[in-house]
């Protein structure tokens, strides 16, 4: 009997004594399942070319334009401003002070919605603030910003607005919009085939 | 993952159903143990019998313990557990009274109840007691209000307010509950035995 709680008594101690040896484990807190699910499911993370066009355009000082591709692409064709961060290195420590703040508001940014949204998903698991997703993509804001496409005849006019603010902006951002429209269906040449004309005859004789 | 109640793993009306479980449980090892007797509670104040003390420090020791552990791998969130608020001066009080209880009737709340439960004549007298008691607090609420909502220090734990590493706090009880264990069968021996 004595020796079952001696023995119990120690047991008791090595456990309660391991406490003090445990390494001191960085904890990477994770948001709540259902938090992380209800941010998913709204739509606030996306923003649209046109807005982060204007607020390129205006300056806005808390933009902070993250471009997840990899670095040949980035090096290819970048947002302006944009720094690159491929999806792989984004939980690297170098780039942990970039991500993991509460003033910027990061926008995530790929060819399309894909490694964007991925990059968005692991930063909002850690608990980052401020995260946003350029939606569509480089492709939607080629398709939008660099080339606008004209709207039809009977378009309202907010589309109208819209396109010249996208004109406007494709001009910006340097794209040869107004290029274009010169370049827009080079007239064919009408081939002249040289004609003779037929010599009247004058009418001979008299009556 | 844990607390399972929290985080929707247990749903709040099976919450119910296994706290009812845990109670008789609880209960049931209370009277297996002979703590429906009064004479085993009083016995820590006249020293013949630790019992108590022994129960419910190693509880709470291996409560605080497993759920560090649980705490360090990830299976449970230790912020996320309730923490009794505390209104310091009031508690005390509190505590002097039920102490006083405790020594006259040689009940706690829980065990009076298993005492009930074998039909012991004390432990319904010592219930009846208590239902006294609420009904006495209840009417003289107004007039004591003031003094039950002072010193209040909001859902603090020691480990908080005197900023001390939970794990060394956690090691500190363990080692000063096995020191009181072996003091308490030291204190025991000297003591004449009581047969009940």
């Amino acid at each position: 009997m004595q020796k079952r709680y001696i023995f119990l008594a120690l047991l008791f101690l090595v456990m309660a004594s391991g406490l003090l040896f445990l390494p001191d484990m960085e904890k990477k807190t994770q948001i709540e399942p259902s938090a992380l699910l209800n941010d998913i499911h709204s739509n606030n993370r996306r923003l649209s070319t046109d807005e982060i066009a204007k607020r390129i355009i205006d300056g806005d000082p808390i933009l902070f334009l993250v471009d997840v591709r990899t670095e040949a692409e980035f090096n290819n064709y970048s947002l302006p401003g944009a720094v690159n961060i491929p999806l792989q290195d984004l939980l690297n420590e170098d780039w942990t002070g970039y991500v993991d703040q509460d003033i910027l508001d990061i926008i995530f940014y790929g060819n399309d919605d894909i490694l964007s949204e991925q990059a968005w998903v692991l930063c909002k698991q850690l608990g980052y603030q401020n995260l946003y997703v350029l939606d569509g993509g480089l492709n939607q804001w080629f398709a939008t910003i660099m080339l606008p496409e004209k709207p039809g005849e009977l378009a309202s006019n907010e589309e109208f607005d819209l396109f010249s603010f996208r004109t406007g902006a494709s001009i910006f951002f340097g794209s040869g919009t107004t290029e274009i429209a010169v370049k827009a269906k080079p007239k064919k040449e009408k081939k002249t085939i040289p004609v003779r004309k037929k010599v009247k005859a004058e009418a001979e004789g008299g009556c | 993952m844990g607390p399972l109640t929290f985080n929707d793993i247990i749903s709040t009306e099976w919450n119910y159903v296994i706290a009812l479980l845990i109670g008789l449980a609880f209960g049931y090892i209370l009277e297996a143990s002979g703590f429906s007797s009064s004479r085993k509670l009083v016995g820590v104040f006249y020293g013949y019998d630790f019992v108590v003390i022994r129960v419910f420090m190693t509880a709470v020791s291996v409560a605080m313990i497993t759920l560090l552990y649980l705490d360090y791998l990830g299976f449970l969130d230790f912020s996320l557990l309730y923490v009794v608020p505390t209104y310091l001066t009031p508690q005390i009080v509190g505590s002097i009274i039920m102490g006083l209880g405790f020594l006259m009737g040689g009940f706690c709340p829980g065990t009076s109840l298993t005492a009930v439960a074998i039909g012991k004549i004390d432990g319904i007298v010592f219930t009846g007691g208590i239902w006294l008691g609420i009904l006495g607090f209840s009417e003289a609420y107004p007039y004591i209000e003031d003094f039950n909502n002072s010193g209040y220090m909001g859902n603090i734990t020691i480990m908080d307010q005197f900023d001390i590493n939970p794990y060394t706090f956690a090691f500190g009880f363990a080692v000063v509950a096995v020191i009181a264990f072996t003091a308490a069968s030291m204190i025991r021996r000297k003591v004449k035995e009581i047969q009940y």
